[in-house]
């Protein structure tokens, strides 16, 4: 299978403020791959994810310059709109954040947004993103309940879903499992595996031995800096640089 | 953004996908883009309208201020603002008149001082009662008694006081007469009270539950967790309740007409609670029906309503200070986890940068310190000196007593609530209700009130009821959505925030002189139906819009980033994702606006109403009747209708019970559905 290059940022920057939060980020993400990001708390990884979709447009006091391609296209240009790029880039949070409406209507709601009324269609789209998503099995026959009396793992596969529904080209996922029980999280990780076949996935992740487990590239950032980004298997056994050596070993929190 | 076309074409069929077609139509590039074009010329064209609702409001809110001072200024030129406020008598149609409101203005601090040593602690024992040692049963009852007692009219309370409170200090002091201070005292203490209970219950209930555990697992008893740990950390919350508490005392015009005897004189000495008062919303209740338009007199007036403006924005101001601060507090900054970089500077760099970041909030600060120093001082001191005697003195009896004795203490305090709720309902229902009659219901009143019935009233309060929401409802939602959704935080939100924060607390009767002015007089609408819906309009507003942004903000904004993640656009989120679970809380928000419309007297005294009318309004341009305004004249101007007084308060009563009662039940209902 060969390598094609989906998302590229060159020297991307942004602040909070006065707060230079990612600096001089320049990196190459490969399509239908799992991309992980790693790095201490604070260190501007969920930052850069949210730059991928323009998700931090909505907070008033973040500015970005430097560029990120999307397919060659600057995602940033003036005539982007963010709207077109996050239905092509979705993305999956930290905490679970289903819709208060019905297992079924949260995964219909993409497509309904995006003009899909036939109501057989629906049908078959909420089946198919559940069966993606390794839902289909747990929630068939409670689809028209509350989404909110699932349990959280299942509500964040009902959000994976709800992405899958939309059939973005990229999935962003920001600490998906942090606040998932281990059974959970195995699931998730299972899923993750299955999603690269078509995906561009891009994980944030505290969790080290998730990243080596999942991930096909890591990066490691540090105080808003892209350290290090290679192979997985390489920058687990063989890290380049000594702060990401200290850190996989656990030598510095 | 360029179609997805290359990177669809090298699919190589994944083999766990079994449904190869894609979800969304795959649809044509030029197609999409002009999809695309649309939808962000319609998402442009709902901006603009919300934002004309936001503006709209934003105007009328100077507007108001503005035309007051306008009106205000002829007084101040011709006496002086000194002579204004410093004149020791108020005698505008004595010869030669005069114009000094300096026994008008100590009149409502010592009304509000006395109500006020009376509610706080009241208020606050209830409070602790309610959010720590109130079984989930009694608090099921006790909370929505005390919403209640907030949603009875002022008119009500003032008819109350007048024939029940006032006898009653009559006799039991032997005084002449018991349209006193005191009384009014009294009446404020119960208005204020529902105010104080929920914002310090508040307060205490959200104190994290770490300190709570933390401190129990010490070994520390309950009082001593609620008196040392809970209540320190709720203290500002507290204050807040104290000072809203303030306002809605300073601020209330019908019961307090009713019952002081509207002498303008200082008591004599001053700590006579059994003397007559006179305070500045009195003033303009009993005068402004029947002064000379453009008169001195008349401007006088607006200088009243001036001074009562700035007293009430000044209280306000600092309640909206000490809540936001609290609420800054709570909420974690938006770049949390970001570490602050402190610039390397002097400490005079430092002062000055940290004084223009919060200039407003400290200028106004030095502003409300001043009033609070003259006007709340007295009212925390005695809060304190309760909160230090329930600190210290149980010091000396084993920590176990001093519980017993302060769970005693605000088990009597809500006890006392509850009675003073009970005796109301009871007296009103008691000799109210065999007089409400089919007859009484469906006709017209006749011998002044007399007799026959009150359909005319219940029909014009239903009229301005209908007319005032249906011109506040939409422009506020349209501004809270404006505020909340389409703005960031800045000053422009700012100002506009405040501005409705000030405009909730301004006393009622302050629109009704603005009503009169501008919309009876100015745009000679005249006495009418239509000049009063807008009036209560204004006055609803502030709430609509600060109800529907509490809403509003109530979804959390991962479930809009989650929308948003999907590629939904800003107003499909809005609509299908934020709004839909608002309606319960914008609802409430409503029927709450429109008891109030239903009870208000002040804001239609001089807009809307007449007293007695065979017949109903055939135009908009018409006055009518009104119930809360017929329940004021019948109890004040008509002797011998007592059976009629007690029953027009009676269904006035059942009308805004019932919209409050929906209203809670709404709340409760949705409270239950969604948990984030």
């Amino acid at each position: 299978m060969s390598e094609t290059t989906i998302i590229t940022t060159e020297n991307l920057n942004l602040w909070y403020g006065e707060n230079n939060a990612v600096i001089d980020v320049t990196m190459q993400i490969p399509d239908r791959r799992v991309t992980a990001l790693i790095g201490p708390s604070g260190c501007g990884k969920s930052t850069l994810i949210r730059c991928f979709n323009r998700m931090n447009d909505l907070v008033s006091s973040c500015r970005i310059t430097g560029m990120i391609e999307f397919h060659g296209n600057n995602i940033y240009a003036r005539d982007a709109d963010p709207v077109e790029i996050r239905r092509k880039i979705g993305m999956v949070f930290q905490k679970p954040n289903p819709f208060p409406k019905s297992v079924y209507e949260n995964v219909a709601y993409g497509p309904r947004i995006h003009g899909v009324k036939d109501k057989k269609k629906l049908d078959e789209i909420v089946e198919r993103s559940l069966r993606n998503a390794a839902l289909w099995d747990e929630v068939k026959d409670r689809l028209a309940d509350s989404a909110m009396g699932l349990s959280g793992g299942q509500q964040q596969r009902l959000c994976i879903a709800r992405t899958l529904a939309v059939e973005p080209e990229v999935i962003l996922m920001d600490e998906p499992c942090s606040a998932l029980d281990p059974i959970a999280t195995s699931k998730i990780e299972v899923l993750i595996d299955d999603l690269k076949k078509k995906y561009c996935v891009i994980i944030v992740t505290h969790n080290m031995q998730q990243a080596a487990r999942v991930s096909d590239y890591t990066g490691f950032m540090y105080i808003g800096k892209l350290i290090e980004f290679g192979d997985t298997t390489q920058i687990f056994e063989h890290p380049r640089e000594e702060l990401t050596e200290n850190y996989i070993t656990g030598r510095f929190g | 953004m360029k179609a997805r076309g290359g990177p669809t074409g090298e699919d190589p069929s994944p083999d766990s996908f079994p449904n190869p077609p894609p979800a969304v139509p795959a649809e044509a590039g030029p197609v999409k883009d002009h999809s695309a074009a649309r939808r962000s010329g319609r998402e442009t064209g709902i901006r603009a309208v919300w934002f004309l609702c936001a503006l709209f409001a934003v105007i009328t809110i100077f507007f108001i201020f503005g035309f007051l001072l306008f009106d205000a200024y002829p007084v101040f030129e011709e006496i002086g603002v000194w002579n204004f406020l410093s004149g020791p008598v108020w005698n505008p149609t004595g010869e030669p008149p005069a114009y000094g409101i300096y026994p008008l203005i100590i009149a409502t601090l010592l009304a509000t001082f006395l109500a006020m040593a009376i509610a706080i602690p009241l208020g606050i024992g209830s409070a602790i009662y309610i959010a720590e040692l109130a079984p989930y049963r009694v608090k099921a009852w006790v909370k929505p008694a005390v919403e209640l007692l907030a949603g009875i009219p002022s008119v009500v309370f003032g008819f109350f006081g007048l024939v029940v409170l006032t006898t009653w200090i009559r006799v039991s002091f032997d005084v002449p007469t018991g349209e006193t201070w005191l009384a009014g005292s009294i009446l404020l203490a119960i208005m204020a009270l529902p105010t104080i209970i929920s914002v310090s219950e508040d307060a205490i209930s959200s104190a994290p539950r770490e300190y709570k555990e933390g401190s129990l697992a010490l070994g520390a008893t309950h009082w001593q967790t609620i008196s040392r740990v809970l209540t320190p950390a709720a203290l500002s919350g507290i204050t807040a309740a104290i000072i809203l508490g303030i306002g809605r005392a300073a601020g209330e015009t019908m019961a307090v007409l009713m019952v002081t005897g509207n002498a303008p004189v200082i008591p004599d000495p001053i700590w006579d609670v059994l003397s007559p008062i006179r305070t500045l919303t009195g003033t303009l209740g009993i005068e402004m029906g029947e002064v000379p338009v453009g008169s001195t007199h008349y401007h006088a007036l607006f200088g009243v309503a001036v001074v009562l403006l700035v007293i009430s924005l000044i209280i306000n101001f600092s309640a909206t200070i000490i809540l936001n601060r609290i609420r800054r507090q709570q909420a974690p900054p938006a770049s949390a986890c970001v570490p602050k970089q402190v610039p390397e500077t002097g400490w005079r760099d430092r002062a000055g940068l940290f004084f223009r970041e919060h200039r407003m909030p400290i200028t106004w600060g030095l502003v409300a310190i001043a009033l609070f120093a003259f006007l709340g001082l007295t009212g925390l001191g005695i809060a304190l000196a309760l909160y230090l005697a329930v600190r210290y003195i149980p010091g000396r009896i084993s920590p176990r007593w001093a519980q017993r004795i302060a769970f005693t203490l605000a088990a009597l305090c809500i006890v006392g609530v509850m009675l003073a709720l009970g005796i109301i309902l009871f007296d009103i229902l008691a000799k109210g209700l065999p007089y409400v009659t089919w007859e009484f219901l469906t006709k017209p009143p006749s011998d002044l009130g007399r007799a026959g019935g009150i359909l005319p009233a219940i029909v014009g309060t239903m009229y301005l009821v209908l007319g005032s929401i249906a011109i506040a409802l939409p422009i506020g939602i349209g501004a809270a959505i404006y505020l909340t959704e389409y703005t960031r935080e800045g000053r422009l939100v700012g100002i506009i925030r405040t501005a409705t924060d000030l405009l909730n607390g301004t006393p009622s009767i302050v629109f009704g002189l603005f009503g009169f002015a501008f919309l009876v007089i100015y745009l000679s609408f005249g006495v009418s139906l239509i000049a009063g819906q807008i009036t209560l309009a204004l006055m609803v507003l502030p709430t609509i819009i600060r109800t529907t942004e509490e809403a509003l903000k109530t979804i959390p904004v991962p479930v809009r980033e989650g929308s948003l993640a999907l590629g939904a656009s800003k107003w499909q989120t809005i609509r299908r994702v934020v709004l839909p679970p608002s309606v319960p809380g914008i609802l409430t928000g409503t029927i709450l606006s429109i008891g109030r419309v239903a009870g208000e007297t002040a804001p239609i005294l001089f807009t809307a109403v007449i007293f007695s009318t065979r017949f109903l309004p055939s135009s908009l341009f018409e006055p009518v009747m009104a119930l809360p305004y017929h329940l004021y004249i019948l109890a004040t101007n008509v002797p011998g209708a007592t059976g009629q007084q007690y029953a027009t308060a009676v269904v006035l009563l059942g009308l805004v019970i019932a919209f409050y009662a929906i209203a809670i039940v709404i709340r409760h209902r949705s409270s239950v559905k969604h948990r984030w």
